[in-house]
């Protein structure tokens, strides 16, 4: 196992919080600076490609995944982010074929995957305790192996970012459009849902079943009332997902606060969007 | 097959959830031409566009013709009141960069993608709405920089939906003469939808008359005849009167085949 300590040190380094001394805090840390940009940079085409009720359908199958693993008796590690991944292709395969709704469609499946988690995860009492895990998240008992899994995800990210964001906004603004200019609709469609399927699934983790889709929307809404330009939006909620994320870290640590991680971190997000819908409102007598 | 033809369709039938919407359609757009698609409402127009773009299932054979010099065709398309997030933070300047510049635009615009989408806008006649917002321009303003952002993929084939639609009768008119002004500077086969019979008659040189199956195809003086648009659109159609339009100086250097010396009516 690679040995992250040395990036710990930084971080309470650079951080020199009290409440950061602890190392699982500075796992914490550590974790939600990587999850918190790729959810805030894959949040800005959910908003442009209207999938927040795909983000919550893949979150949901996270009880699924473990029902498997209890099936099959493997690590939920692993059946979650696969069961995951299979769920938000077929979703997009259905979707790009079937004469229903996106909502009907997403509707049918984030139902039965998540009534499958729960008939099998019911039978079983002490998994049912621990349920609870996933509803609320808990960033605190993040392990190295599950930083260095959000580690290659992140670059897997970054790298599809920087590849495919022009035209990504191509297909969000009109796929028919842009498909007829000749850009590959299917493969652009397909690599999102499984790469927002992974980044959905593993933060799952850290903020929990319901919160997650909060951490794709909350930035990627902010930037577009912060942003004046498509490349710009990117930044702004890139700033505002890890600035919420580290910020909501500190407070939810602090003694008189003593809240939940997952759900600091999405209020200060919260925060950001009252400031940014502020802005708008100032701004929009001036471009009259 | 017909070797000067740009577009060729045969026999193209489309059933949608058992509902007959083209009947074995055979027609063709020659090339460098003006072709223009004309039928009732639900008569399939908008459908046989569709289908020659690869958006709908259809049986039988669309076939885009290969350029002169055998390269594979380029397909411009400029879609009727494009469906859109007008909430979207895009100016009009990344709105034609996005299709030109593979660098992400988090990381910047290249100076010669800037130059680029700056001559696309000068083409059609749009210089100042470069840093406007894509969500805020007016129906006709959104017109021309789509069809902007369709002369970007240098088409051999531009496909126009309604281009007429939305837009008031005169700015429709103006909109149709840069058309017509880019066709033979760029030498495109240009292939469009039109309910509006004006349009049709001042611009195109090939009209395709279609209701669910195929009513006529030919010159415009030969297929919007009386007994044709009487048949097809169910009451009696006469043709517009394309010199009772107004006399505006715009107007009057019109190119468009009837305003030409050689054109006698």
């Amino acid at each position: 196992m690679i040995d992250l300590s040395p990036l710990y040190d930084l971080i309470s380094h650079v951080l020199p919080f009290d409440c950061l001394r602890a190392r699982f805090m500075q796992q914490a840390l550590f974790g939600l600076i990587l999850i918190a940009p790729m959810a805030a940079a894959m949040g800005v085409q959910v908003v442009n490609f209207r999938m927040a009720f795909f983000a919550d359908a893949i979150s949901h199958s996270a009880f699924a995944g473990v029902a498997l693993g209890l099936i099959f008796a493997v690590s939920p590690h692993w059946t979650m982010p696969a069961f995951g991944l299979l769920v938000g292709l077929s979703i997009m395969a259905l979707q790009r074929r079937s004469a229903l709704s996106s909502d009907t469609v997403i509707g049918v499946i984030f139902s039965a995957v998540m009534a499958f988690g729960l008939a099998i995860v019911s039978r079983d009492r002490t998994v049912a305790r621990d349920l609870q895990r996933f509803l609320y998240g808990d960033i605190l008992t993040i392990t190295d192996a599950h930083i260095i899994g959000l580690v290659a995800l992140f670059l897997a990210i970054m790298a599809f970012q920087a590849w495919g964001y022009n035209r990504l906004l191509y297909i969000g603004l009109n796929p028919v459009l842009a498909e007829a200019h000749r850009v590959r609709v299917a493969f652009y469609q397909y690599t999102f849902a499984g790469l927002l399927a992974l980044v959905v699934i593993l933060s799952v983790w850290a903020v929990g079943v319901l919160l997650v889709t909060a951490l794709l929307i909350v930035p990627a809404a902010t930037a577009r009332n912060f942003a004046r330009s498509a490349g710009s939006m990117f930044w702004w909620a890139l700033v505002v997902g890890i600035t919420s994320a580290v910020v909501g870290l500190v407070i939810s640590a602090q003694n008189w606060a003593r809240t939940a991680t997952g759900a600091t971190v999405v209020l200060c997000g919260f925060a950001w969007f009252l400031v940014s819908y502020a802005v708008t409102l100032v701004r929009r007598p001036a471009l009259r | 097959m017909n070797r000067e033809a740009a577009v060729t369709f045969q026999n193209v039938t489309v059933n949608l959830g058992g509902v007959l919407i083209l009947d074995s359609v055979s027609a063709s757009a020659p090339r460098g031409g003006c072709a223009a698609i004309v039928g009732p409402n639900g008569a399939g127009k908008t459908t046989l566009l569709l289908a020659l773009l690869g958006q709908v299932p259809f049986r039988g054979n669309i076939r885009i013709g290969d350029t002169p010099d055998g390269r594979r065709p380029r397909v411009g398309y400029v879609p009727q009141r494009l469906q859109f997030d007008r909430g979207l933070p895009m100016t009009v300047a990344d709105f034609l960069v996005m299709g030109l510049q593979r660098l992400p635009m988090w990381l910047g615009v290249r100076r010669r993608n800037r130059d680029q989408a700056r001559g696309l806008l000068a083409a059609v006649r749009a210089e100042p709405l470069e840093r406007r917002i894509l969500g805020a321009l007016s129906g006709g303003e959104l017109q021309r920089v789509l069809l902007a952002l369709a002369l970007q993929q240098e088409p051999d084939l531009l496909v126009l939906d309604e281009p007429a639609a939305g837009v008031d009768v005169q700015g429709g008119y103006l909109f149709c003469e840069l058309l017509e002004r880019l066709r033979r500077e760029r030498k495109f086969t240009q292939l469009m939808v039109s309910h509006d019979l004006a349009t049709v008659t001042h611009h195109a040189s090939h009209v395709i008359l279609l209701n669910r199956r195929m009513a006529a195809e030919g010159a415009p003086k030969e297929v919007l005849t009386p007994e044709n648009l009487s048949a097809v659109f169910g009451l009696h159609m006469g043709l517009a009167d394309t010199h009772a339009m107004p006399d505006k100086p715009s107007l009057s250097a019109c190119t468009a085949p009837c305003c030409r010396e050689d054109h006698h009516d």
